[in-house]
């Protein structure tokens, strides 16, 4: 999935790991990921930012808060020295992973990228914190 | 426990400044050219339509594209009678040249709107308004729905090509637009409601999507895939209005 095709030449693409099978983490757990960068030949990357956050979606309001944050700006550091990075954080508690009809609760590694310029681009990686069953469709909607 | 598939009806993907504004036809709104209009009509006009006609969404491109020429463009949200004192605060803020944009100009009575003008005017500021009816000053456009429209957004949302068709059908989207009268808002939250069911339906109660395999099937249908996350260019926050 991606909406980058129509901002520029290039089209990068994040490819990211998770250390947990399955992408699912229980609550104080070490998240550890590793990422790789593809696409960005001869694009100068000025900054890379890790995050680690948590937001709603559905039909209202969202919300979201972010538990990780990193910015490397050493050009050492990103591509085309180095196409490759790893991080880490501590999980919280909550709020916890939740599949509701209404409202859903997800958290996701985001990677973003910024170009020399003022052209952008992230990638997002949704994994699970703790299990909570989902919301079930009433019986009369299913 | 897989990754669960986003639902691509959501306010994520939806909200003002998600979806390039497009006119009653699916056409692509030329910006620009709307912002040429704005400044023949004195830097001060109204974007004028029924509910759920696509004012916010122009609005947010329109300020965005203000700032991106290097303007002001201070962004204020109406949602009662109090909020004008978050406009007028905005505009005697606001160097001289800024373009206040006010959401929803309606929801402020007859004499708080004047009193506003003149502020505006006394600050050198435009404002640029969205309001269901006559605003009390030049129409720079007026928005209007049609079930054409609503296909055209719906056909931009994220991984529409895996999802039209199976989950959500022509039919779902005119039955929607019909339900709800042309609102645009309500008819994209029905649609929300109808891939709910629909996907729960069919991936089970676990919320398990055919994207939260692991992947390696190769037919990955959802909008967080796997292996390659969910991609685009900006940040959500400023992507999403």
């Amino acid at each position: 999935m991606n909406k980058a095709a129509d901002r520029g030449p290039a089209m990068p693409k994040v490819d990211l790991q998770f250390d947990r099978p399955h992408r699912q983490h229980a609550p104080l757990d070490q998240l550890a990921v590793r990422y790789r960068i593809e696409g960005c030949d001869g694009v100068s990357i000025r900054a890379i930012e890790h995050s680690v956050l948590w937001y709603t979606e559905g039909k209202g309001e969202e919300d979201l808060g972010v538990h990780f944050f990193q910015r490397i700006t050493d050009r050492a550091l990103m591509p085309p020295t180095v196409v490759t990075g790893v991080f880490s954080t501590p999980l919280p508690q909550s709020p916890l992973s939740y599949e509701g009809l209404i409202v859903k609760v997800r958290w996701c590694v985001r990677v973003r990228l910024f170009f020399d310029g003022s052209r952008d681009f992230v990638s997002e990686h949704v994994f699970a914190l703790g299990r909570l069953p989902p919301a079930r469709l009433p019986a009369s909607r299913a | 426990m897989a990754v669960p598939v986003s639902n691509p009806f959501s306010t994520r993907y939806t909200r003002p400044g998600c979806i390039h504004p497009l006119d009653g036809g699916g056409r692509r709104v030329d910006v620009d050219g709307l912002l040429e209009r704005l400044q023949g009509l004195g830097g001060t006009a109204a974007i004028v339509g029924p509910h759920g006609s696509g004012k916010s969404t122009l609005l947010a491109h329109l300020a965005e594209a203000i700032e991106r020429r290097g303007g002001n463009a201070p962004r204020i949200r109406l949602q009662a009678s109090r909020d004008a004192w978050t406009a007028w605060r905005a505009i005697r803020q606001s160097a001289a040249g800024a373009t206040i944009c006010i959401d929803s100009w309606e929801r402020i009575g007859l004499a708080t709107r004047g009193l506003l003008r003149v502020a505006a005017c006394l600050s050198g500021c435009g404002l640029l308004v969205t309001s269901h009816r006559w605003a009390g000053m030049p129409e720079l456009t007026r928005c209007a729905t049609s079930a054409k429209l609503l296909r055209a957004i719906v056909g931009s949302l994220p991984d529409h090509v895996c999802w039209h068709g199976t989950l959500i059908h022509d039919a779902d989207i005119e039955a929607a637009f019909a339900i709800h009268g042309g609102n645009l808002r309500e008819s994209l939250y029905e649609l929300y409601d109808r891939f709910e069911a629909r996907g729960k339906r069919i991936h089970g109660a676990s919320g398990a999507g055919p994207a939260d395999r692991d992947g390696s099937d190769g037919g990955r249908h959802g909008i967080h895939e796997s292996a390659d996350g969910f991609s685009y260019a900006g940040a959500p926050e400023r992507n999403l209005g």
